[in-house]
């Protein structure tokens, strides 16, 4: 079910926005050099850490993502990529027939083994590519992916079944990890305060499948480990302390323990949402994003001793 | 105190002494973070709801729990022992 929120598109079409009701958007133009900027803003703020980049596939490892038991937690969100089976006899009658029915679904015929899952999170990739890693000192990484989270509804730039996220994860000590959010916290408000955003804090929780029998999700509400900036009702940034989860499943330590982790993760198009709906849709009077970032990153660097 | 809410604290005590790792010299504290310190993770959660709903007779509503309403054996008793 989608809401096309015509009054959005209609301000928002001639810089650029293009609404799949399926629940993705098209960027062009404009709001696409928006997008591009917003993303410098916070890779601006990464630097803050010296955050290291990687590049990881829209795919991740079903196996390696039961690791963490997500699926069992989150099986309502997955996104499971799907090809068929790819036999001769299989192929063609998939091929031989209209390949759509009247409401335009695919029709599969027989499908091949589904051992991945289109990645929920931009950051899920970083635990698995430092597996078995003994750290010496935190290590701060950074990462932005298409993700993809299936939802009960849908709204252009505020809540989307694909989406781009960008994280900046922290791998160390409880100390090392705790710190980092302070910090994080403290750069989304100066980068905000650059912006002329209004963002108010608010604990949260992730959205569990059945979540009164799930032990996170309870942790989570009496010891909350997720923390929301939210520009209006919508959160534009989070920040998670997972405390040993990720170091446990994937053998990463730091001081001859599971590693803690923590990260801070942005919503791109939900900061388009935010400029746009603060500043307008004329990109004349949108603010300079990078500046901005790069702005808020010098403070936080000199708060937290990198530089 | 009442001797029942005596015998379910020193029954809650013995309940996290048994799981709760990591202890400080001092050991094990009524006002000892549980969740904070680590002492006790989210897989304990489960658990601990329903040995309190045992001792106490009373089912708990988790939609209804609250950020620090585990911090401490002081808390949850007070939280979830004492109107019982």
């Amino acid at each position: 079910m989608t809401a096309a929120d015509p009054t959005l598109l209609a301000e928002l079409g001639p810089v650029g926005l293009s609404w799949w009701p399926g629940g993705h958007v098209a960027l062009s133009g404009p709001l696409y050099q928006l997008a591009e900027d917003c993303d410098r803003a916070f890779t601006a703020l990464a630097s803050a850490w010296r955050a290291t980049p990687e590049r990881h596939p829209a795919m991740i490892d079903a196996a390696t993502l039961q690791e963490i038991d997500y699926l069992h937690a989150f099986p309502h969100m997955a996104t499971f990529p799907v090809g068929m089976a790819t036999d001769e006899a299989n192929l063609a009658a998939f091929a031989d027939r209209d390949p759509l029915d009247a409401t335009g679904a695919v029709r599969l015929t027989r499908t091949a083994p589904v051992r991945e899952v289109l990645t929920p999170a931009a950051c899920y990739h970083v635990y698995p590519q430092h597996r078995g890693e003994q750290l010496a000192a935190p290590r701060y990484v950074t990462t932005v992916n298409t993700c993809f989270r299936r939802e009960t509804h849908y709204r252009p730039l505020r809540r989307q079944w694909s989406f781009r996220m960008r994280e900046i994860v922290c791998l160390g000590s409880r100390a090392e990890v705790t710190g980092f959010l302070d910090a994080a916290r403290a750069a989304v408000d100066a980068l905000c305060r650059e912006l002329d955003l209004d963002v108010a804090w608010r604990t949260a929780t992730d959205p569990f499948f059945r979540p009164a029998s799930n032990p996170h999700y309870l942790a989570q509400r009496l010891h909350p480990s997720k923390h929301e900036a939210a520009f209006g009702d919508l959160a534009v940034a989070s920040l998670n302390m997972h405390e040993d989860h990720f170091g446990a499943a994937f053998g990463i330590s730091r001081d001859g323990r599971p590693s803690s982790t923590g990260c801070l993760a942005f919503g791109v198009e939900r900061w388009l949402y935010a400029v746009t709906r603060r500043h307008g849709a004329d990109p004349a009077n949108w603010p300079d994003l990078p500046a901005a970032g790069h702005r808020a990153a010098s403070a936080i660097a000199i708060a937290v001793g990198v530089f | 105190m009442s001797a029942e809410l005596t015998a379910e604290l020193a029954s809650l005590r013995e309940w996290v002494a048994d799981r709760a790792k990591d202890l400080p010299p001092q050991g094990l504290t009524d006002d000892l973070p549980l969740l904070e310190g680590r002492h006790l993770t989210s897989l304990h959660i489960p658990e601990l709801i329903q040995f309190l709903e045992r001792i106490s007779r009373r089912p708990i509503d988790v939609e209804n729990l609250r950020p620090g309403d585990f911090r401490d054996i002081r808390t949850i008793a007070e939280r979830f022992l004492e109107a019982s």
